[in-house]
Order: structure tokens, then C-alpha cells, then sequence
């Protein structure tokens, strides 16, 4: 079913990670992907497999439910490993069938790339579950704030955001519920080539544009309603400061992009 | 005392989709009293809902004059004051909600006036608990009940210390339980801090615990006064379309066959007691 | 002609924290012909029972049978059989997506498979059923109608696949008393015409009361009586306070007016009967 989707759910909580400062686990993120991509040895991966782990033990989030965040994406990660598996460069071939070859480096290649990928969507999935998405949006138009000068709209930016995180959830069930109805009606959404597919969807997109738009227009008038005229003079609950954790957080991460650069330029 | 809501000749005209001009109010006068509980009900397309956008400037008159604690709507310099006067409940709880998380939302209109940072949080927490909602503060909006949702939206207006609040059909799409709930949050509010409701519905046994009814037909005032006088009116009512309470209809019924009853008879209890005596 | 379910269960978003019984060993059987209403609470169950009726959702354990057709079987005519139960769910104008009233509610109809000519008939009598007259308003967009007239579009939409067997969720939802009134009479008039069976789910027990001749509770996942709305309201008053369901106003009218001393006759469940027993009581005509 549609609404069995987790896309950003926040997963609340007390833990050391809920309570970062959300510009530090956004800056540290992008950090960590850096860090990734440093990684080329096996030291390297297993080190960083290992900080992940620890962030996702830290943040006591189920640890079951941050690896199923991998499912919706876990087509990607297995094509990206069996390209590399197949179409990978190597002299030590382990397998030749035709044109299929596998080498002992395109097996190492692939195993690296995927985990790669995994390692950077587990650790943006601790991201989106250890912060509420009102507090992320603050975070993102914090940090874009330096650009507001040359003409970026943090503030819209991040309303944007924020509404959207909001409405995911409830337009899903719209879909859901869209999509019976026309069942019931005898719609039939699976047969016929793809311009034929395409028009049977009509009878769900139309009905879902209009609720769309009837949503954002009651949602705008609520909005006036309570004061809202734009980022001029607003203030926050959640006032965004740096604590000793989150310079601590920052130590971490330079740690550990230490650490991946030495174990790049300087292996073991 | 001067009321809190005035509404002198209040006009609304617009032109519809087919270019034809419409009334949606025909020169409404009104007085709403600091603290007073009104309900506001009528068919569909009466110009309930247009009222209702006018009492916090949202809409603007074409004629006539609205005025809100002595404010008048079309002078701009008084819309937040008067936004922050009059707060509006609307009918979809889900359309009114912004934020993901329930605090977050109930902050948002405290963030929107800028009150200080330091004063949100413990504003956020009464206006909770003034819902009974607190325990739900970290809750994401979309995993509670309609009634919930809608208490929700209440606290985001409460948080604003709003000395009225307009209530657009706020029970019109949520369950017996939800409704129930919506109408103890009122009555509290309205014991608690005297708030001042205005509160639109088609339910006839919400309408019945006002302490004042009006009725509206073609963007007109056709019937007011005390809940028993406007509901023991069965044929006036059906007329416009409107349900009477089931006491005020057997009452209407036994009185035309002839048997002498009291004139304001609405609810069983007090049908019960005439007939029992 | 019936639908029958067999000690169906249904869980939603199973294996997930969210994991949540809304059925748990339901049994019925709907037959021709009868006017059902599901009443509970929201969460009670109503909504996910009533999608098992037409294949909508499929049990986690259990059957569902159309005219003795197993949905979960292998038989041709399984999509044959759940098109002759038609669902009009709650807010259905919100599925509207046409540019005419005649194109909306000929959707179903064509997906059905009939023929252009009876396409058109069955829109025309469709739309006489709820009340829409064809000349004034079949080359109409839909979205430029009001609430309570799109909401008869809809209805419309269904009433023209010409089911047997008809669930409507909330019908009357967010219609003022006019418009509720009108849709129920409609409603009345094709169950009468047509005789096939009505589903009605609601929250109102005078609905319920006045128009159905059957009343399924549920609870908590469960059904918790079946019966004619007379035993259901009449003998079962303090099941349903306890299930913290209302009762109809007519029958605690009736309880407080005996509670007073008044011999009124047990039994009395629409307007007009007790009226008529409060004048014989009193010896009015």
C-alpha cells in the first residue's frame, strides 16, 4: 500500500543525535559523504562501516527500521553492484561465460560502490528520523541565510519545504483513496502500452490535482488568518545555537575525515 | 459597553463564474458581545461562511462596515491587530495545520507576530493544555483523529490570546466522538478565558448550547434570539431547509392536535417534564 | 444472490511498527435486497469491512465470496462479480476528474463494457435516480455545480454500473439538512425501484433507525450485534452506551417520557409513531 512509504519520517526522540543542532548534522552529513568518497581500501570502508554503525546506535533509533530505509532504493544499490560485477576492468577473471566476464576487481569495485551508496543513504536516513523536518527546514535556511544577499529566498525556500514535508503523508492517503474509488468504477490501471497507461491515470492525477490546489488554497487562507506575512520580523521557537556537543560533533567529523585521508594517502 | 464585533450594513457583492452579480451579505447589522457564545446557522450557499471570513478582515466589505473592537476591517493598518483579535477555525483540519509536529504548529502564528523566543514555549504549553492536548505535543498531525487535529488547530488560535474566535464548520467533517469533544473545548475556553466564539455549524444540537442563534437566508439575518426561541419556530425552520430538534417538532405536532404546551420546549428533558407533569 | 465473508481478519502496514488489527474474525452474509447500516466508532472497523465487500482490500485470513464466487479463487468472473457491487466512498466528489457531468458518470459503464447506446441510457437513468435533470445538465462541467450537486454526480457515477449490491460511506457527510434529506430520499427511491441491497455506513442512528431494516455494530475490530434496528435500539440500549454509541433521539425521548410515568407502548422507534402514542395517551386526535 501507498501510505506504507516512510519518506523523511521523523522518529522522535532523546538521544545525543536528536538533540545536534540541525546546521551541524546537515554540515556533518555533507562531511561524511565527502569522507565516503575518500574511502578506496578496505581499512577504509570498514572503518566508516563502523562510524555508521556507532551514529546509528547513538541515535537508539530501531535499527531495523534505519536498514529498511534502504528498501525503497534497494533496486539501485543491487543494479550498481551487478554492473560493476559484469562490466568491471580486472586481469584475475574468476568467471567467463560469452561475453560475461566477472574479475576479482569488478567484484571488489562493485562491493565498494554499493556499499558506498548504502553508507551515505543510512546515514542521510539518520538524519531525516533524528530531526523533526520543521527543525531541518530551520537548519537548511539558516545555513542559506549568508546567501540571501545575492538574491536566494531562504525564507520561501524553507516554508516550501516545511509545507511540503507536512502534506506528503496526507496527499499519499488522497492517492490511496483516489485510486480505490476509480477501482471500484472499474478503472484499470495496468494494461496497455505506456500512452495508453498514461491516460488511465487521468482519472487519479486530475481529481488529485484539484484536492492539491483546494488544499493550498485553504492552507493559505488558515496561513493569513494567523498572522503569517512572510519571513519579515518572525521569530522561532526552536532557536537555533551551537552547544559544546555540537562542537564536539564537529571534532568528530574532522576525526574521521582525518582519519579516511590517511588511511587513503597513507595506508596500513 | 461597546461590543466586541459591530457589523453596520455589512455588504458583500461578487461576481460568479456565469458574470453574474451576487449578494452574498445584503446589508447584515450585527452586535457580538465580549465573551457571548453565538451560533450562526443556515443552508448551504447562505453566506455563512462569507460572514465568517469578514470578522477577521480575510474579506473586505463592498458596503457597509465591520468593525472589530472598534477597528474597522478596511484599515490596513489595524489588519494584524485585528487578525490577532479575531483568530478562524475552518472546517478541514488537515488544510490548516503547517507544521509536522504538533508543537511546531501551534507555534506558528506566535512565530508569525514575533512574540520572543523566550515566551513561545510557555504560550505553545497553556494553549495545550487549554485543548487537552498537551500530551500529544510531539505528535506528527496526519497519525491523529479528526477531533484531535481539529483541538489542534483550536491551541494554534488559543496561543494567539484571541478575545473571539471564529468557527467556520469546524465539526462538519468529524465523527459523534470528535464533535463532542470540539464542543466541550469551546465551552471551556469560553468559561476559562472568555473567549468569544462565533461558531457555524448544521448541527442543530450543537447550535442548541449557544447562548444566542442566528439564522441566515440570501445573505440575510431571517430568525435570532435564545436557542428556545429560534428552534421551537419547527415551521419557520423547515421552511429554510433547516432540521428543528426532534422535542420542537412532537411539540409542534402535539400542539396542533390540540394539547397546551409550553412555547420554548426543544430539548427531551423539557419535553418529558410538560408532559409528565 | 448474497456476499458472504468467513471469518476474515485484516491487518494494516503488517510487519511495521504501525501494525494495526482492524478485523479480526468477521462473519456475515449481505443478501439482495436488504438495507444494512454499519454503525461504530472510527477505527471500530466499518470502513476496512465494507472494502472487503467489493475486493477492494484483500483479507489476511479468511474468504470473501460474491454470489458464491471466491474472490481470493481462481474463477473467470471474478472481476465480473466485484463490478456488481458498486461503492460510493465518503466525499466522492472529490473523484470527480471529467470536463462533463455525462462523461464522469459514464466512466464506469464503459469500463464495464457496455455498448455506447447503453452507455447513454444507463447515465440518463442514473441521473434521473439522484435527481439531476439530463437536458440541464449532462454537457455541464461538474466542477461548476455545488457541493450537494456534484456529490449527486458522483453517486450518479456508481448508480450507472448498475450494481447489485450498492456501500455508501457517509453519503449525507457535510451536507446541510435540505441536502441530506434530499440525498437519502433518492437513495430510498432506487433501493425501492431497483431492489438491490444497500450497505449504508454512518455515524447518525437516526439514519441508521429511519432507513435501514438491518444494523451491523462493530467494535474494536469486531462485529458486536446484527440484528433489525427495532432489537438493536430497543433491547440493546446498553451495549451500545457501553460501545459509547449513541441512540437514536426518538428512543431516549421515549425511555425519559416512560421513565415519567407516561404508558407509552414499547416498540415506538420513528417520529411519527410516537407522536401518534403521546395522542393516545392523552386522548388526542
Amino acid at each position: 500500500m501507498l501510505s506504507d512509504i516512510t519518506l523523511g519520517q521523523y522518529y522522535p526522540g532523546n538521544s545525543v543525535i536528536h538533540h545536534l543542532d540541525p546546521r551541524t548534522k546537515i554540515l556533518g552529513t555533507l562531511l561524511f559523504i565527502i569522507a565516503i568518497f575518500m574511502a578506496t581500501n578496505t581499512a577504509g570502508y570498514i572503518f566508516l562501516c563502523v562510524f555508521v554503525m556507532a551514529v546509528i546506535l547513538a541515535s537508539r533509533l530501531p535499527v531495523g527500521m534505519v536498514f529498511r530505509s534502504l528498501k525503497p532504493l534497494a533496486f539501485i544499490i543491487i543494479l550498481t553492484m551487478a554492473l560493476h560485477f559484469f562490466m568491471g576492468e580486472g586481469e584475475q577473471v574468476l568467471f567467463e561465460w560469452k561475453f560475461l566476464r566477472i574479475t576479482q576487481e569488478g567484484l571488489a569495485m562493485g562491493i565498494k560502490m554499493s556499499l558506498r551508496l548504502v553508507l551515505l543513504l543510512l546515514i542521510s536516513s539518520v538524519l531525516t528520523f533524528t530531526t523533526s523536518p520543521i527543525v531541518l527546514t530551520d537548519g537548511i535556511e539558516s545555513l542559506l541565510n549568508p546567501f540571501k544577499r545575492i538574491g536566494v529566498p531562504a525564507h520561501e525556500l524553507a516554508m516550501m519545504m516545511t509545507i511540503a514535508l507536512r502534506f506528503i503523508p496526507t496527499l499519499i492517503e488522497e492517492t490511496d483513496r483516489i485510486i480505490k474509488a476509480q477501482t471500484a468504477r472499474g478503472a484499470d490501471f495496468s494494461s496497455g502500452n505506456l500512452l495508453q497507461k498514461a491516460k488511465n491515470m487521468l482519472p487519479v492525477l486530475i481529481p488529485l490535482f484539484i484536492s492539491a490546489f483546494r488544499r493550498a488554497d485553504e492552507l493559505a487562507i488558515a496561513m493569513e488568518a494567523r498572522c503569517y506575512r512572510g519571513g519579515e520580523g518572525r521569530t522561532r521557537m526552536h532557536e537555533l545555537a551551537y552547544t559544546k556537543v555540537d562542537v564536539g560533533a564537529f571534532v568528530l567529523i574532522v576525526v574521521v575525515m582525518a582519519i579516511m585521508a590517511a588511511l587513503r594517502w597513507w595506508p596500513l | 459597553m461597546q461590543p466586541l464585533i459591530e457589523l453596520q450594513d455589512l455588504t458583500h457583492a461578487y461576481t460568479d463564474a456565469e458574470n453574474n452579480q451576487v449578494l452574498a451579505l445584503q446589508k447584515l447589522n450585527l452586535q457580538i458581545e465580549q465573551g457571548e457564545f453565538l451560533a450562526v446557522i443556515g443552508a448551504n450557499g447562505c453566506g455563512k461562511s462569507t460572514l465568517a471570513k469578514h470578522l477577521n478582515a480575510l474579506l473586505l466589505p463592498t458596503g457597509g462596515k465591520c468593525l472589530v473592537n472598534g477597528m474597522d476591517t478596511q484599515d490596513e493598518s489595524h489588519l494584524w491587530d485585528i487578525r490577532q483579535t479575531v483568530g478562524m477555525v475552518f472546517q478541514n483540519p488537515d488544510n490548516q495545520i503547517v507544521a509536522a509536529v504538533v508543537e511546531e504548529d501551534v507555534a506558528f502564528g506566535l512565530e508569525n507576530i514575533g512574540v520572543p523566543h523566550a515566551e513561545i514555549r510557555p504560550r505553545v504549553e497553556t494553549a495545550l493544555k487549554a485543548v487537552d492536548m498537551s500530551a500529544y505535543a510531539l505528535h506528527a498531525p496526519h497519525l491523529l483523529s479528526g477531533g484531535q487535529k481539529q483541538r489542534v488547530a483550536i491551541a494554534g488560535v488559543v496561543a494567539l490570546e484571541p478575545r473571539c474566535i471564529v468557527m467556520d464548520e469546524p465539526t462538519a467533517m468529524l465523527d459523534p466522538l470528535g464533535r463532542k469533544e470540539i464542543m466541550a473545548t469551546v465551552k471551556k475556553l469560553q468559561r476559562e478565558k472568555q473567549i468569544t466564539f462565533v461558531y457555524i455549524t448544521h448541527y442543530m444540537n450543537e447550535a442548541m448550547q449557544a447562548d444566542r442563534v442566528i439564522v441566515m437566508d440570501h445573505g440575510q439575518i431571517v430568525m435570532q434570539g435564545k436557542p428556545a426561541e429560534v428552534f421551537s419556530r419547527v415551521a419557520e425552520l423547515q421552511t429554510l431547509h433547516l432540521e428543528a430538534p426532534l422535542a420542537a417538532t412532537v411539540a409542534a405536532d402535539l400542539r396542533h392536535a390540540g394539547l397546551s404546551l409550553p412555547r420554548d420546549i426543544i430539548t427531551n428533558e423539557e419535553l418529558a417534564a410538560a408532559l409528565c407533569r | 444472490m448474497s456476499i458472504r465473508l468467513e471469518h476474515v481478519d485484516f491487518i494494516y502496514m503488517q510487519g511495521t511498527p504501525y501494525e494495526k488489527q482492524a478485523l479480526s474474525d468477521v462473519s456475515l452474509t449481505i443478501n439482495k435486497g436488504e438495507f444494512v447500516a454499519v454503525i461504530g466508532h472510527t477505527g471500530s472497523g466499518k470502513s476496512t469491512m465494507v472494502q472487503h465487500l467489493n475486493g477492494l482490500l484483500q483479507p489476511s485470513k479468511g474468504k470473501v465470496f460474491i454470489e458464491d464466487v471466491d474472490l481470493a479463487g481462481k474463477a473467470p468472473n471474478i472481476k465480473a462479480c466485484k463490478q456488481k457491487v458498486g461503492m460510493v466512498f465518503q466525499y466522492p466528489e472529490h473523484q470527480i476528474f471529467a470536463e462533463t457531468v455525462f462523461e464522469d458518470i459514464a466512466f464506469g459503464p464503459r469500463n464495464k463494457g457496455m455498448s455506447e447506446a447503453e452507455v447513454e441510457q444507463q447515465v440518463h437513468e442514473a441521473m434521473d435516480f439522484v435527481g439531476l435533470d439530463y437536458e440541464t445538465y449532462a454537457k455541464r462541467s461538474p466542477f461548476q455545480l455545488s457541493g450537494g450537486q456534484m456529490r449527486r454526480v458522483a453517486i450518479a457515477g456508481v448508480v450507472a454500473m448498475k450494481p447489485d449490491y450498492l456501500i455508501l460511506d457517509e453519503p449525507s457527510a457535510g451536507l446541510d439538512p435540505g441536502a441530506k434529506e434530499a440525498i437519502f430520499e433518492r437513495i430510498m427511491k432506487l433501493y425501492q425501484a431497483r431492489k438491490i441491497a444497500i450497505i449504508l455506513v454512518t455515524h447518525s442512528m437516526e439514519e441508521a433507525a429511519r432507513y435501514a431494516n438491518r444494523i451491523l455494530v462493530l467494535s474494536k475490530s469486531r462485529i458486536l450485534m446484527d440484528g433489525t434496528p427495532r432489537e438493536i435500539f430497543l433491547h440493546h440500549r446498553d451495549e451500545l452506551r457501553q460501545a459509547s454509541l449513541d441512540i437514536p433521539q426518538t428512543v431516549q425521548l421515549v425511555e425519559l417520557l416512560r421513565q415519567g410515568g407516561l404508558k407509552l407502548p414499547e416498540g415506538l422507534l420513528t417520529e411519527p409513531a410516537v407522536v401518534a402514542a403521546i395522542k393516545k395517551v392523552r386522548g388526542l386526535h
